[in-house]
Formats: structure tokens, sequence, C-alpha cells
């Protein structure tokens, strides 16, 4: 079974500064990958552990120079994949869902034989929680999100998926894309060993044009500012004491 | 404004329905609804489409027959109530007609012939705002951001029919243990990873009965020190809320977090350490020990009774 895991490679949100017109600096920002997405790549690890270590687990982004990073390549291989595959463009850096399905669609079909599509949550920045289901559905592969647990099987996968009011258990036949949760497992930290082991790995960089793909839009953004933040009196009181515990409640028992 | 004839709702939740149908009352002119849930709940609508209570099927063995329904209707304006389910549904719709859905949305209106939805991204950082590429706008809609109109029983009722090739259903379980409404307390106490242990959480739930409040967590409580389910974990990947006093108890106060309690009229931070962010996001806050504080200022509360 070829399982392929998609990612995403954002900036980190704490180092992201507001400029005086409340629009966003992210030159300063470190990149990263998704937090979500690493449930995705360490689900693709589970599965083939659970296959008997048979099978082969891919990794693909899209996106624009980043992609193309050797420390962020790394990182991604570190985690056990076994090849790295990336679609890089200026104007994939702000695609939205639907642009980035495609793309990765694209990609999907180019490397070929995938039996199953694993992808987070969201991303981590923009967190529409819609590439997965999209590209399912592009794919015309059957698609399920929400999926918190995944029992390899012949030809098929069984599911668990976690929704509001319980848990549905589905039989979902390959190829398929299932989009996991976050609490699905907890990915693993590489070792020395894996970072060192990650710079031999094979990875392929190809062009939209390489892909047979082009940047059609579902979407336009208007902006993409800092919202107003609540003014908040920061009333601080120092130390654990008895005194200032009564303080705090002084100010609390006038509220509840 | 011109307004979209045709709103199409889809909604599996009582106020799901109510809501939805309320915010395509006003953005449109006729609305058609697919729903799940109880037969009787179609409300405020010409003609609704009905998958069944799903206590022994899929919501997702219905999405060929949504996408044939939005392709022979062709609604310009498609309201999607933001469940698991939804979610999956609405990316079924928008691939098929080619937009990208505009979730999670706090606000959606119509400014002269299109319609704008406002989100967070970047985890809180900044607000996006948005419209769809072409003239169908899908967008996925979460609690409170319509308000439920009048009630009036829906017109005709259809039954849907499932039917979707490689996807069988095994089981349903329903979930154990009661549920948390953390978007509707008054009070809310917040659980971070300050607490050290699991065992010390009952400071927060004394705290919080003390009150007559819920209690919430911060994502690694959730999710990897696994101390509290995962609704229980507030912030913009989690449960937004928005009550009269939260209580951030060991949280250091990350834009994720704080984002998901911006909305709280007073923000009490209780912290350790001095240094913490959320000593610049509170109203009140105390240096010091939580294991101190927090039976404190639960005798505090009992003793006023």
């Amino acid at each position: 079974m070829k399982t392929l895991v998609c990612y995403k490679l954002v900036p980190e949100e704490e180092e992201i500064e507001v400029k005086r017109d409340w629009t966003l600096d992210l030159t300063k920002a470190q990149w990263k990958i998704g937090q979500y997405d690493l449930n995705a790549v360490e689900a693709g690890m589970k599965v083939k552990e659970e296959s008997g270590g048979k099978g082969d687990i891919v990794v693909l982004t899209v996106g624009g120079e980043m992609v193309d990073n050797s420390k962020l390549k790394k990182a991604i291989l570190s985690r056990g994949p076994a090849q790295m595959y990336g679609i890089r463009d200026e104007a994939l850096t702000t695609a939205d869902s639907y642009t980035t399905a495609s793309v990765l669609k694209a990609g999907i079909e180019k490397i070929g034989d995938v039996d199953l599509v694993l992808c987070g949550e969201g991303s981590g920045d923009i967190y529409a929680q819609q590439v997965g289901a999209v590209l399912g559905a592009l794919l015309g592969w059957p698609t399920v999100n929400a999926v918190s647990k995944i029992t390899p099987g012949y030809g098929k996968i069984t599911v668990e998926r976690s929704l509001e009011d319980g848990v549905e258990v589905l039989e979902v036949d390959l190829p398929a894309v299932a989009c996991v949760t976050t609490d699905i497992n907890i990915p693993r930290i590489p070792t020395m060993k894996d970072i060192l082991g990650a710079g031999k790995k094979p990875f392929t960089i190809w062009s939209l044009a390489e892909v047979g793909a082009e940047v059609v839009s579902g979407s336009e953004t208007i902006s993409t500012l800092a919202p107003d933040q609540t003014a908040r009196l920061k009333i601080i009181i120092e130390g654990g004491s008895e005194e200032s515990i009564d303080v705090l409640y002084n100010h609390m028992r006038k509220l509840v | 404004m011109s307004k979209a004839q045709t709103v199409l709702v889809v909604a599996e939740s009582a106020s799901g329905i109510a809501e939805l149908t309320g915010g395509a009352a006003v953005l449109g002119e006729v609305t058609t609804l697919i729903y799940a849930g109880e037969k009787n709940c179609a409300v405020n609508a010409e003609t609704a489409y009905y998958l069944g209570d799903l206590r022994d099927e899929s919501f997702l063995k219905y999405i060929p027959a949504i996408i044939s329904l939005v392709q022979e209707r062709m609604p310009l304006l498609i309201l999607v109530e933001a469940t698991r389910n939804g979610r999956l549904v609405a990316a079924a719709i928008a691939a098929a007609v080619g937009v990208s859905v505009l979730t999670d949305i706090m606000e959606l209106k119509a400014e002269g012939d299109q319609i704008l939805g406002r989100r967070m991204v970047y985890g809180g950082a900044a607000i996006k705002t948005e419209k769809s590429a072409r003239a169908v706008t899908v967008a996925c809609v979460g609690v409170g951001v319509f308000e439920a109109g009048k009630e009036q029983a829906a017109g005709t009722v259809i039954a849907l029919e499932p039917g979707a090739p490689g996807i069988r259903l095994v089981e349903k379980r329903a979930k154990e243990g009661k549920k948390v409404n953390l978007s509707a307390a008054k009070f809310v106490v917040g659980v971070g990873r300050g607490f050290g242990n699991e065992d010390n959480l009952a400071l927060a739930r004394d705290l919080a009965e003390s009150i007559g409040g819920e209690v919430g967590c911060s994502r690694p409580v959730a999710e990897e020190a696994k101390w509290m389910p995962k609704e229980a974990y507030i912030g913009v990947s989690g449960v937004m809320i928005k009550p009269e006093l939260y209580i951030a108890c060991g949280i250091s106060g990350q834009v994720q977090h704080m984002t998901g309690v911006n909305a709280s009229k007073t923000i009490v931070a209780i912290n350790k350490d001095k240094g913490a962010p959320i000593f610049e996001k509170c109203d009140y806050g105390i240096v010091g020990d939580l294991k101190t504080i927090l039976p404190a200022l639960t005798k505090k509360f009992k003793d006023r009774r």
C-alpha cells in the first residue's frame, strides 16, 4: 500500500508582526511544518507499522520557495517518510483551499499508484479544514474527515470518525482520502539519527507546469488585518499571600 | 443590495437549522433546507429534504444526493452548519462548483452584489475578509453567527436516499458522559499545563463549582497531556468562548488560546511565572501558586453562598 501524506509549511504565528496599518509582516517569522500535519505523518507511519512494515510512505507539499528549504525538507523526512515531493510556485504561497487541493491532485496523479492520502485536520495558518475534503472530492475517491483511528485492511481501511455526538465506524474502500484529528496520535520526536538519515532521502521538486496544474482560485481575499484586541485593565497582584488573594477576590466577587 | 434568490441551508442540529435558516432569510428570498435529526425540526423553509435521524446511517452516505440537488437547483448561496459532517459536505459542494468554502465565518454580509465573509487566520493573529471567486458562495457557519428567526414549520418535506460508493457504516456509538457547553457558560475556569499533574484538576473543578461555572483547558492539556477531552479545549481550533468571567489558571497565554477567550468580558489570570504573556492580556492577574490560590478562592466563594 502506498500512503501519501499532504503537509503545509506555515509561518510561526507567535512571530508574525503587526504593521502600523494593521497588515501583517511575515518576513521575520520562522517557517515550520503545520502542527496538525504532523499527526497525519504519524498516522501514515502507524498505518505502515500495522501493515507489517510493508508499503511506502511519501509526503507532498505545495507552496512558494519554502518548499525547497533544506532544513524543512529534512524536518519532514526525519519523521519517517521515504520520499518528499514538492510543487513550487510563488503564486502558491497564498493559494486558497480550492487551488491547493487542485494542485495536490495534479501531484498525486503524477506520483501515481497512491492508495491512501492522509491530511491533517486543517492547515496551521488558515485552518479552513477544507483541503483534504476538497482533494478527495476532486479525485472522486471516498473521503472521510474527523478520523481518530485507522485500521488498514485488504483494499480498504476501517476508520473511526469522532463526531460531535459520538463515534462512527466506517469501512472505506481504497483509494481514499482521510483527514485525521489532532488527537489520533502523539507525533514522534525525531532522533539525531532520524535527522541525519533524512538528509540522504530522495526529494523531488516540480513546477506547476511539470505537474500540469494551474492556479485557479476559488475565493478572493479582500484583506488580512490584525484584529482589534479587547482593552484589558492589566491589574497585576504580586505574590500568593492571603492578603493578595483577598485583593483578587474583592475584584472577582463583583463579577460573580 | 440584491438578495440571493434561493439559499440552500444544510444543517444537522435543531439550533443549526434555526440559526442558519434565520441567516438565509436575511440574505435571500427563498430557503431550501437539507437537514438531519428529528423530522419535525424543519423550520423556515419552503422545501426541506430530510436525511433521517442518522442513528443507523452516516451523513456521508447522503453527500452524492446533496450534490445532485445542488447541481439541479443551482442556489447562489449555500450555508452549511460547521459540524464535522458539515465541513465535509461543504467541501464536496465547493469542489463540484469550483469555489473555496468560506469556513468558520464570524460574519457573513451582503455588500452590493457580493457576499463577504470574515474569519480568523494565523491562529487568531489576523482577520481575513474574503469572497467567493464565482457567483456561488458556500459558507460554513458555526453557532451564534446568525440569529434564529421566528419558527414556522417547513413547507414540503421530502426524504433523500442514501448511497455513496466505497463507504459502509459498521457501527455508531453515542458519546458517553455529560456534554459540556463551554460556549454558553457564564463563568469558565481554564486549565493549563501549570497544573503539573492531573490530580490537581480537582482544584479547578472545585472553583468552577463554587461559582456555577464550567471547566475548559488549553490545547496541550487536551491533546498532549490528555487530562481533559478535546471538546474542553479553548482556542481558535477548539471552542471559542464568551463568558462574563474567564479565569485562566496555569495558562501562559499563547495567541491561539487568547483568541479563543478574547470575547470574555473579564479575564483573570493566575500564574506563578511573572513573565507569562497572559499578564499582558488580562484584567486582573495574580502572580503565585495556583495550588494555594485556587482553594483559597473556592473557599471564599463557597462561604459567601
